[in-house]
Parts: structure tokens; C-alpha cells; sequence
């Protein structure tokens, strides 16, 4: 759950000139919500209005509510104070089942689709349409009417398996039209899209505006808001900071300042700049193909120095997760290789890796590292024996070795003897961070380090990272949380649709330059990869500046 | 009458011992659970039937107690799997070595005695095919009944929404309940419906292939139905090609000792095991088709 | 969860255990009366004729030799997360391979010689009936559940077809077995009892399987690819390598099984010389959550039931095969209570 621990001193609200007129015609409107989980606030009171016939952008950092509001619009979540009103009338929305039979649709990020059933089969399981029998032809034909309509190209009779995500989200999109929705909700629609992708969705919903749906987009991208948005509303930490406001009555630099505050100071990273010994870790022309909802890698080339720390960023599908995978040598590329220290390491060979002084901070503890029934030790034991060959187990040595670590690094674990799959999150993640830094392997390919911690022992785990820097190490950091890169990194090489949209110094950076290299759009000097560019923001130089906060 | 027809004829008597198992255990891997104790199901399913029809004499009110008595059998395994969550493959071993034991104790008293076999049903005009005619068309009215359950079970899983709920059910049962369905009730119906299908599979056993009652009849088929619906891809057109083959298999062990050929009995009798076992294999090395999620989720353990 | 929740979550579920088993006698007493059987009496015969008789209790010992020994051949593979279901075919090719070799030596060499000649066969062929099921699995990705039950059926034929037409006995009653193991190759006896070295063996295997699977890299490797192969593949183990050797192992121990039955026990091979204990071990394993020493402890308690159905059949006059349903019973306990222990993960 994206939920904000951002401490924020309720920012001055920026709403439209024309919310009285807003609030009689709307046909959502979204009134006061509020959300808690626990004692953390993930909405704030949040309204905002949407027309029909109009496309709102709900803009917003990861973590300022956004995914809580819309799942408290869609019935996942319910309210805690607030309401929605459809059409003048406050409507109850119970379940996801309850929203869609008020006419509201959501096309989710993570597409609900069932990969191995045939287009058709997806959209008939979804809309509760009428017969106990499957007339495939007419399903189909339906389909291919409302696909032709609404300019959603695509086969109602190949399996969803075989589609690509831009296809499979048109389904979802289908999925929804059909069941009659009137306002339509995109949950960060594009983030999974190649360019020519995202055009083609644009298209698609420039045509439902022009029908009269009222469209939510939540996104994170300036450009979209640009690009498609009539009216915007901005989040940040749980509450609304800008409100209904028209998109042409809003500049760039009022939105960005929206979106990420005046108050959050400019981290500079003070440790940058030092000179990278000889590249420890290289990866040249990896090309790997995007399971399921990823983009992959469409040809990668980055290197990594002897006390170097290289930032990976970029939003969640980009490629970060396979690039991370190869680089341990736990996934094999399509093409291209992996050279640790100068040499060409075997592909998909863990053991290698790590005999080659690769050590990892995994992604997904739960599935890649916790192993049921296993105590602290026994993973201590497990780790130190990787790619030796042979298995020591000695659990009273691990059990010593590991603690000796935790003391060293400062980071504060459970009792050897404790199981880890009983531990908490965070805990798992300080025993996985423990094993990883205690290790000071030469290399070390770091995934979302500080997911699931407080904020005390984050800050250790930072410095724990610059302290391997220090000793010479090479770090590769992969990690969604812009602050931390720019605090650690040295370089920050941005990810995009399995590219590398460009490399920055993390000394000159900034959040929005590096912002706008995730959408894609090529930064001065780099290889473009055909995304059109920002309206209205051209022409800046991407380094050299730095947030002032101003 | 030559030595192939015989065998083709015995093969599809002897197949629908198979054929109605493995269909009903394609309904319960579709929806996601594997079924081990449908030798299990078979074999209460037989007994019921053969004392019911011994009792009363009527054979189809003892097809119908092998429906019931599969179906109990498959709540049992239904509600270990489902509601307990238990592990599918033990489950189903227990489930088939409870139906092994009380089988064996209440059917003691049928042992030896005699009950009315379905009749051989000649299908008017059919049956005097040449040569498909006999071996078709000349059988008990539950070897039809496996004819038209493989239409049947096509049709409820690709063409009703009942089926489609299912197959996803199979895949991605978080989906399905996104959508406002109830997984877990589907699954419990499937197996159900499976195991007394599988019942009704054991009845043809004893009222209508054999004829008879005698402890551990099925004899490892309703193991070979699992495997069947394994190699056949989760399609009825392969069931129905797999379960034959095990009936031809069969059956030509016993053509061909009628025929004097000096082949070990015993030795035949493990050629259909071994037939399927090489039919499994060589599926798994063309790669299959994909099993459902869910369901390879259970036979992995998720090891690789 | 705070450790007083905890506490009370696990008296909860240690009633719910005691429930549950109780549940299982009491579901197995309503059978029984079913049949027309007395319960009481079916209880007490079950414990006259088990644990209280001494020939009885040294017959129990004897036939928890091959339960335990499947049992422990399904435990291992477990640990690495496979159902190994052939405990029936593993311990019958191992009786086969036993009884080849211990017929064709004969009286040629001392005993501790065949025995051990004996041994290795019966483990070599385990292993390889088994090891066959583990490659179709490691290889092919073909479901080891379902190959090794139907390699059950195949090894049963195999062993027919022998005692029937090869290895018949000619001098024999005309009963199907094969000719009987030359008294010097024969397990010799402890003490004057009935019971055989078999008794120790099994006993040394398994606290050997206990140490393997608790104090050494291989056990422990083999506890991490069960428990979550992925990290295990991330931790640069040899997934597959290990998966087949637990399946080779397993399958030498019930070949083991199979032999040290044959050579110390039955002294023949005949039709239903394994009388299903292939089958009972599987579900011995289960109730022993395959833990070594649990499962042979389980495989004691399965022995003395599957024996006490000839008590039941000459005192109460019922079916022997009705503890087969005690024993299902017994073991759907552990399953009914699964879904609280994966609770605790969560």
C-alpha cells in the first residue's frame, strides 16, 4: 500500500475559478474522502470533480494517495469519511461488483486478465452478460463493434497470453466499455506502454471524451497531463494541493512545484564525484524479453566502477527488475553479457556470480530469499555457502557470523534461532541486508534496499551503501524512491521502456529532470527513442541544475 | 471375427472404464485440483453400484448409488483441498485408501454373487456398419453414455458460462473473485461432479465390463485416469483417444493370449501401464500444452 | 502477534488437533458399527493383539521394517518438496533384485557376503525405479506422483510375470513363488527371538537418515529447495542434481526395504509380498511430517494396525481390511489441520 509517511503541513489549497459551476453538472464527484489505515492518513479529505466528456488527471509522487483513492472509488476500500455522488446521487459503492453496476470502470495497472483464455473468454467472464450459454461468434462480433467504435484494434479470438501489454490493456479497456461504464478510471495507464502505445490509448480516449464519458487518469507524468488532461488535480501526501484546476490555466512549473513540494529540501548528495576505479561490474548490450507485464530490456549498456555507487531509476516495469536479475545471474539475457571485474560471466548462474564476488540485495525477499521453516542462522548458513560449491553448515558458525554482521553494519536483527518467515517485513529485509552488506563482496547489485523500513534504520542502510562505496566496492542501486538515489548515487542511469533514457551525475541532478527522463523523453544529447517530447518544457539544459527549493 | 476387431471392441468397453474417470477428472483439474483418489471414487463407485443392482435388482438404480458414492467421496477430497487446504496429491491417497479399506470390509458379502449386467444395447442401423458397426455400436448403454460425455463436457467447459467460470477458476481464481465470483465454491462442484462421474466409471467396472465384485477391482485405472488427463493436454478429444488406448492396450493382452501368442500374461498386463506412462513422458517432452495455473501450482509444489 | 495471543493461538490449536484425531477414532468406531462390529471391542482386541502379545509385538517390529524404510523413501524426497508415491514398486523391485541375487549365489559364499550382495542389489534397484520417475521429473517435467504410481503397477507385473513363468519354484506346491532363499543367505536371528537383524538395520538407517537430513549440507540443501526453490536456485544450488538424488535415495531405501523383508521375513518372493505397505508408508510419512524420526514412529503405530486386522478378523469377525480405513483417517487428520499451520505463515 502506497502510503505517505511524508510528513506534510497542510499546503495551501490552488482550486479552480469555476467550482461552483462545477458541482451542479458534475457527473463524479468525489466529496471529502478520507481513508486510514491504522494511524497513517492515505487520504485527507480529498474532493474533485469530473464531467462529462472530460478527461481529469489526478497527479500525483508514488505514495501521495492515489491508489487509495481510486480504490476507495472502485468499493475496494471503503471510506472513512466522505462520499461519492454520481450524478448528484451519493452512491453507495460497496464492492468493485457494486461500482461497475453504477457505471463506474477501472482499468487497474496490474491488468486482471486470465493469460491462458482467449480475448473474448476474458470479456465474457468479465461482464455478467446475458445467457448460461457462450455464443463465441456473437461475443465476438460484439466485440469486434465496440473494438472498431472506439479504435481498440485487436483479435477478440487470440489468447491474452499471446498479447502484448499494449493489446492487453486494450482488452481491459474493452472489458470495461462494454459492461456500460460512464466514467472511466486509468490507473497509471501509460507506465507500462511504449510510446506509440500511449499515442494510441490517447487517441482511444479522445474519442470517449468526445462521446461523453467523464475520464479519470492517475498518473505521475507531466506529459500526460499536457497531453490529454482537461482539468487537473494534484495529491500530494494524501491531500489535495491543487484542485480542479484547467489544465491550460496551470503552468509546468506550478504543477511540478505542486507535485513535489517547496518544503522538501534538495538532498544534495555531498559524496558525489569522486573518481570510479576500474568498471567491476559491465553489462553490454543486454537484451532481455519483458515477462508478462514488463518492458524487458531492449539493449543496456552500463558500467559500474570500484567505489562507485550507479543509481537505477525508473518507473516499476521498465526493465529494473530483469537488469537487476541478469546481473546476478539469475536470469539468462536474450543477447548480449555480463563481465564482472573484466570477465565474461556464464548467463543464468547464480553460483558464478556470487564465486565471482557478486553479492545481491533481492528484490523480492519473500519469494527469491525466505525460505519457509528456515531460522535466521539457517538463511546465514545458506548465504555464506552460495557458490562455494559445498553447503557449510554450521549453523552455530552462521548464527555467530551473522550477528557479528548485524553489530558491524548497526542494523538491529532477530534472534538467530527465530524462523524467518515468521519475521515481519522489515525485519526480513535487515536480515537480507545484513547477509547482503556483511558479505563486502566487490560487487553489490542492490534492489529497493529500504522497502518496508523506518525511517532510522534507512538512514543507516544509506550510509551502510556509502560506506561500501568507501571501501571500494561497486554498487548498482535499483530503486523507485527518487531521494534516495539522488543521495547515494554517484550516477543515476534512468530506465525507460527498457532503455536507458540517459545517464545523469546524481551532483547535478534534479528530481524533475530525472522525472522527465522516466517518461521517456530524451534528455539533451541522448538517443531519443521516439517519445515526443514535452510541451512547453523544451530546450532546459537536464544538467547542472539542482531543486532549490524555490 | 479377427484379433484386431476383438481388441478394438474390448478397447472400448475396457476404455470406458477410463473414459468416464478421466472426464470427470478433467472437470476437476480444469477448475485447479488434481483427483488421485479417483481410483478411490471408482471403487466405491463400483461397489455401490454392485449392491444396489445385486439388491434390488434393478442395474440402473445401481449406477445411480455409484454416482452418489463417488460424489461423497469426492466431497471428502473436495473439502480437504478446498476448505482445509490441504496438500491435493495426499489428500487424494487418502482419500483412495479410506474407499480401499471400507470397500474391501462391506463388500465381503458380494464377493461371488451375481447381478444383473447392463444389457448390450445394439444402436438400430448403426451397428451394422461394416466393420465400425460391431465395434461402435454393439456395447451397454454406458458406453454410449462416455460418447456423449466427452460432447458434453466440451460443450458445459468451452461453451457455457458455468465452463468458462471454471477454466478460470483454474487459471486465476483471484480473477474470478475480482469479478464477484466464488472460487472455492466452483472448485468444491468440480470435484464433486468429477468423483461421481468417476463413480459412475467404477459402476461400468462392475455391472458392465467384468460383471462382477472382488476387492481392489479398479486395479490402479482410476490412477491411469489422472495420468490420462495429464498426457490428453486438458482436452476431452484427447481423453477419450488416451482412455481408448489404455482399452486397446488392455484389451490385446488378453486377444492375444486367446490367440496362443507366448507372451507372459503378467508382462502384457503391464503394457498398458507402461503405454501410458510413455505417452506421458512423451508429451512432457513436446512441451504440452500449458496445464492450468492453479493446478500446476498443486503438482509442483512449486519445485522446479 | 503479541506473545500472549500466540500462547492462547497455540492451546487453540492444540485442542483442534486432539479434536480432530479423536474425530478420526470416533468416525472409524461408526464404521466398525456399520459393519456390525462392537467398538469397545474392536479397540481392545486392537491393543490385546498388538502391544500386549509378544509374539505379536516382535511380528509388529518385523513388518514396521519395510513401512519405515517407504516411509522414510517418501520422507526424503518430500523434504525436497517431491511425492514420491512408489513406495509399493520401490519396495517390490528391491525384493526382486534381492531375490535374484540371493538365488543365484545361493550357498556359494558366507552369508554376511549375500546379505550384503543382497543389499545392494535391493537399494541399486530402488534407486533406479525410483531415480527413472526423478529424471522424468527433473528432465521432462513429468509429474512424479503420477509416474511413480503407475511404475507400481509396472514393477508388480514384472514380478508376477517371474514367480509365475521364471523364477518358479519347480519342487514348489504349485502356489506361485519363487524358490526359497538358501538358509545361509538368510538375515540371521537376534537372540533366539523371531526377530532379525533386519530390526537393526532399519533402526541404524534411519537415525542415518535423520543425521543426513539434520546435520549435513546435502539435508539441508535438500530442506531449502523444498521450502522455496526459487531462493535456492538464487543461492546457486544445484536444484535439479538435488531433487534426483532425493528421489535416488528414497528409491534406495525402499529397495532396502524390499530386500531386508525378503531375506529376513518372507525368505520367498510371492504375490502381495509387500501387502500394500508401500502405500501404508506413504501415508506413515504424512503423519510423521516427514520428519525421520517421527515417521518411523508413525510406521510402528501403522505396522501394529495393519497386523491387529488379524485380530479383528479371528475375535470380532470382521474384515481384516477394515484398519485400512483407520489408517486414512488417522492420516486426513493431519491434513484437516493444514490450513492452521499455513495460517501461521501469514
Amino acid at each position: 500500500m502506497p502510503v505517505t509517511s511524508m510528513p506534510v503541513t497542510s499546503p495551501p489549497v490552488q482550486t479552480g475559478t469555476d467550482t461552483a459551476a462545477a458541482v451542479t453538472d458534475a457527473l463524479l464527484w468525489v466529496d471529502g474522502v478520507t481513508k486510514r489505515f491504522g494511524s497513517l492518513v492515505a487520504n485527507h479529505r480529498v474532493s474533485f470533480h469530473v464531467h462529462a466528456g472530460e478527461v481529469h488527471a489526478l497527479l500525483g509522487e508514488n505514495g501521495a494517495g492515489k491508489s487509495t483513492l481510486v480504490k476507495v472509488l472502485y468499493g475496494v476500500h471503503r471510506a472513512d469519511e466522505g462520499r461519492v455522488v454520481l450524478d448528484g446521487v451519493a452512491a453507495h459503492v460497496s464492492s468493485p461488483a457494486r461500482a461497475r453496476d453504477l457505471g463506474l470502470g477501472m482499468v487497474f495497472q496490474d491488468l486482471r486478465l486470465v493469460p491462458a483464455l482467449t480475448v473474448w473468454e476474458n470479456i465474457a467472464l468479465h461482464a455478467g452478460r446475458a445467457g448460461r450459454l457462450l455464443r463465441p461468434r456473437r461475443i465476438q462480433a460484439e466485440i469486434a463493434e465496440v473494438a472498431d467504435r472506439w479504435g481498440l484494434a485487436v483479435d477478440p479470438a487470440a489468447r491474452v497470453a499471446d498479447l502484448s501489454i499494449g493489446e492487453r490493456q486494450r482488452v481491459e479497456l474493452l472489458k470495461v466499455l462494454m459492461s456500460g461504464a460512464r466514467v472511466l478510471i486509468l490507473d497509471e495507464p501509460t507506465s507500462v506502454l511504449t510510446p506509440a502505445e500511449v499515442d494510441a490509448l490517447f487517441d482511444v480516449v479522445g474519442r470517449l471524451r468526445a462521446d461523453g464519458v467523464g475520464i479519470v487518469i492517475i498518473t505521475h507524468k507531466m506529459r500526460e497531463v499536457r497531453t490529454i488532461a482537461d482539468r487537473v488535480t494534484v495529491l500530494r501526501g494524501g491531500q489535495v494541493v491543487v484542485a480542479d484546476r484547467l489544465a491550460a490555466d496551470i503552468s509546468d512549473e506550478d504543477l511540478v512545484t505542486a507535485m513535489v513540494g517547496t518544503t522538501v529540501e534538495a538532498i544534495g548528495n555531498t559524496h558525489a564525484g569522486g573518481g570510479a576505479g576500474r568498471p567491476l561490474l559491465q553489462v553490454r548490450g543486454l537484451h532481455v524479453r519483458g515477462a508478462g507485464e514488463g518492458s524487458g530490456l531492449r539493449g543496456i549498456d552500463l558500467g559500474v566502477g570500484a567505489g562507485e555507487i550507479v543509481g537505477v531509476a525508473g518507473v516499476a516495469g521498465n526493465g529494473q527488475r530483469e537488469l537487476a536479475d541478469v546481473a546476478v545471474g539469475a536470469a539468462r539475457p536474450d543477447a548480449g553479457a555480463v563481465l564482472v571485474d573484466g570477465e565474461t560471466m556464464p548467463a543464468n548462474d547464480p553460483a558464478a556470480f556470487r564465486r565471482a564476488g557478486v553479492c545481491s540485495v533481492l528484490a523480492d525477499p519473500l519469494r527469491e530469499f525466505v525460505v519457509p521453516g528456515l531460522t535466521v542462522a539457517e538463511h546465514a548458513a545458506l548465504w555464506s555457502s552460495a557458490g562455494t560449491g559445498r553447503i557449510h553448515f554450521d549453523v552455530a558458525a552462521a548464527a555467530g557470523r551473522v550477528a557479528d554482521a548485524a553489530a558491524w553494519a548497526g542494523l538491529s536483527i532477530a534472534a538467530p534461532d527465530r524462523r524467518l518467515d515468521q519475521l515481519s517485513g522489515g525485519n526480513i529485509q535487515r536480515v537480507l541486508l545484513t547477509l547482503a552488506l556483511g558479505e563486502r563482496s566487490p560487487v553489490l547489485v542492490v534492489s529497493y534496499p529500504t522497502r518496508g523500513l523506518d525511517v532510522l534504520t534507512a538512514e543507516t542502510t544509506r550510509r551502510l551503501l556509502l560506506d561500501a562505496r568507501g571501501r571500494g566496492q561497486a554498487v548498482l542501486l535499483v530503486s523507485e524512491d527518487l531521494d534516495e538515489l539522488l543521495a547515494v548515487s554517484d550516477r543515476i542511469a534512468v530506465l525507460a521502456h527498457g532503455r536507458v533514457a540517459g545517464i545523469v551525475d546524481a551532483a547535478g541532478a534534479d528530481r524533475r529532470q530525472l522525472g522527465r527522463l522516466m517518461t521517456g523523453a530524451p534528455a539533451d544529447g541522448a538517443p531519443g527513442d521516439g517519445a515526443p517530447d514535452d510541451g512547453g518544457v523544451t530546450g532546459r539544459r537536464m544538467t547542472g541544475r539542482r531543486v532549490t527549493g524555490e | 471375427m479377427n484379433g484386431v476387431q476383438q481388441a478394438l471392441i474390448g478397447g472400448i468397453e475396457g476404455g470406458t472404464a477410463i473414459l468416464l474417470p478421466a472426464l470427470g477428472e478433467l472437470v476437476g483439474q480444469r477448475a485447479g485440483v488434481v483427483n488421485l483418489g479417483t481410483e478411490g471414487c471408482m471403487l466405491a463407485g463400483a461397489l455401490a453400484a454392485f449392491a444396489v443392482a445385486a439388491v434390488t435388482g434393478d442395474t440402473w438404480l445401481g449406477v445411480g448409488a455409484g454416482l452418489l458414492a463417488g460424489a461423497a467421496c469426492g466431497l471428502f477430497h473436495a473439502w480437504l483441498v478446498v476448505r482445509r487446504r490441504a496438500d491435493q496429491l495426499a489428500s487424494g491417497l487418502v482419500v483412495w485408501f479410506a474407499a480401499l479399506g471400507i470397500t474391501s470390509v462391506f463388500g465381503t458379502g458380494y464377493i461371488g454373487r451375481t447381478a444383473t449386467p447392463l444389457a448390450t444395447l445394439s444402436v438400430p442401423w448403426l451397428s451394422h456398419l461394416p466393420a465400425v458397426g460391431p465395434i461402435l455400436f454393439r456395447h451397454d448403454a454406458l458406453v454410449y453414455a462416455g460418447y456423449v460425455l466427452v460432447g458434453a463436457v466440451w460443450f458445459v467447459l468451452f461453451r457455457t458460462r458455468v465452463g468458462l467460470v471454471l477454466r478460470a477458476v483454474g487459471e486465476r481464481p483471484a480473477v474470478v473473485a475480482a469479478a464477484g465470483g466464488h472460487p472455492q465454491l466452483v472448485q468444491m462442484t468440480a470435484v464433486i461432479v468429477g468423483a461421481g462421474i468417476a463413480g459412475v466409471g467404477g459402476a461400468q467396472l462392475s455391472v458392465g465390463y467384468v460383471g462382477n465384485w472382488f476387492n481392489d477391482m479398479t486395479n490402479g485405472y482410476g490412477f491411469v485416469a489422472v495420468a490420462v488427463v495429464l498426457f490428453a493436454c486438458w482436452r476431452p478429444a484427447g481423453v477419450l483417444a488416451g482412455s481408448y488406448l489404455f482399452g486397446v492396450a488392455l484389451a490385446a493382452a488378453s486377444v492375444l493370449q486367446a490367440h496362443g501368442v507366448a507372451v507372459n500374461q503378467y508382462l502384457l498386463d503391464a503394457l498398458p501401464y507402461a503405454i501410458t506412462l510413455v505417452a506421458l513422458v512423451v508429451v512432457a517432452r513436446r512441451g504440452g500444452a500449458k496445464a492450468p495455473e492453479a493446478l500446476t501450482a498443486a503438482l509442483t509444489n512449486g519445485a522446479a | 502477534m503479541p506473545a500472549r495471543l500466540r500462547r492462547f493461538d497455540g492451546w487453540r490449536r492444540l485442542c483442534a488437533a486432539l479434536l480432530v484425531y479423536l474425530g478420526a477414532l470416533a468416525l472409524f468406531s461408526v464404521v466398525v458399527a456399520l459393519k456390525g462390529g462392537n467398538p469397545f471391542s474392536v479397540w481392545s482386541t486392537m491393543v490385546r493383539s498388538t502391544v500386549l502379545a509378544g509374539p505379536t509385538l516382535q511380528e509388529t517390529l518385523l513388518r514396521a521394517v519395510p513401512i519405515a524404510l517407504a516411509a522414510l523413501a517418501v520422507a526424503v524426497p518430500a523434504r525436497a518438496g517431491l511425492v514420491n508415491v512408489g513406495g509399493e514398486g520401490q519396495l517390490i523391485v528391491g525384493a526382486v533384485a534381492a531375490t535374484g541375487a540371493g538365488v543365484a549365489i545361493g550357498a556359494s559364499v558366507p552369508g554376511p557376503v549375500s546379505w550384503l550382495v543382497m543389499a545392494v542389489a535391493g537399494a541399486g534397484a530402488g534407486a533406479a525405479w525410483a531415480g527413472l520417475a526423478g529424471l522424468l521429473r527433473t528432465a521432462l517435467g513429468a509429474n512424479e506422483a503420477v509416474t511413480t504410481l503407475l511404475l507400481n503397477f509396472v514393477a508388480n507385473d514384472i514380478m508376477l510375470y517371474l514367480i509365475y513363468q521364471l523364477w518358479k519354484d519347480p519342487k514348489g506346491s504349485g502356489q506361485p513363488e519363487s524358490r526359497p532363499l538358501v538358509h545361509a543367505a538368510q538375515l540371521p536371528r537376534l537372540w533366539g527371538s523371531q526377530l532379525n537383524i533386519a530390526v537393526l538395520v532399519t533402526v541404524a538407517v534411519a537415525a542415518a537418515m535423520w543425521w543426513l537430513l539434520r546435520h549435513t549440507g546435502w539435508g539441508f540443501a535438500l530442506r531449502v529447495v523444498g521450502g522455496n526453490p526459487e531462493a535456492a536456485r538464487r543461492s546457486g544450488l544445484p536444484v535439479r542434481r538435488l531433487l534426483l538424488s532425493s528421489m535416488l535415495v528414497g528409491g534406495a531405501l525402499a529397495g532396502l526395504g524390499g530386500m531386508l523383508n525378503f531375506a529376513g521375513l518372507e525368505l520367498r518372493l510371492r504375490p502381495d509380498i509387500t501387502l500394500s505397505f508401500g502405500y501404508i508408508a506413504f501415508l506413515a510419512s504424512w503423519l510423521g511430517r516427514h520428519q525421520p524420526v517421527k515417521v518411523v514412529g508413525a510406521a510402528l503405530l501403522f505396522s501394529a494396525i495393519a497386523l491387529s486386522g488379524n485380530g479383528l478378523q479371528l475375535t470380532d469377525g470382521l474384515d481384516g481390511s477394515i484398519v485400512d480405513v483407520l489408517l486414512a483417517l488417522i492420516v486426513a487428520a493431519p491434513l484437516v489441520l493444514t490450513k492452521r499451520r499455513r495460517g501461521a505463515f501469514l
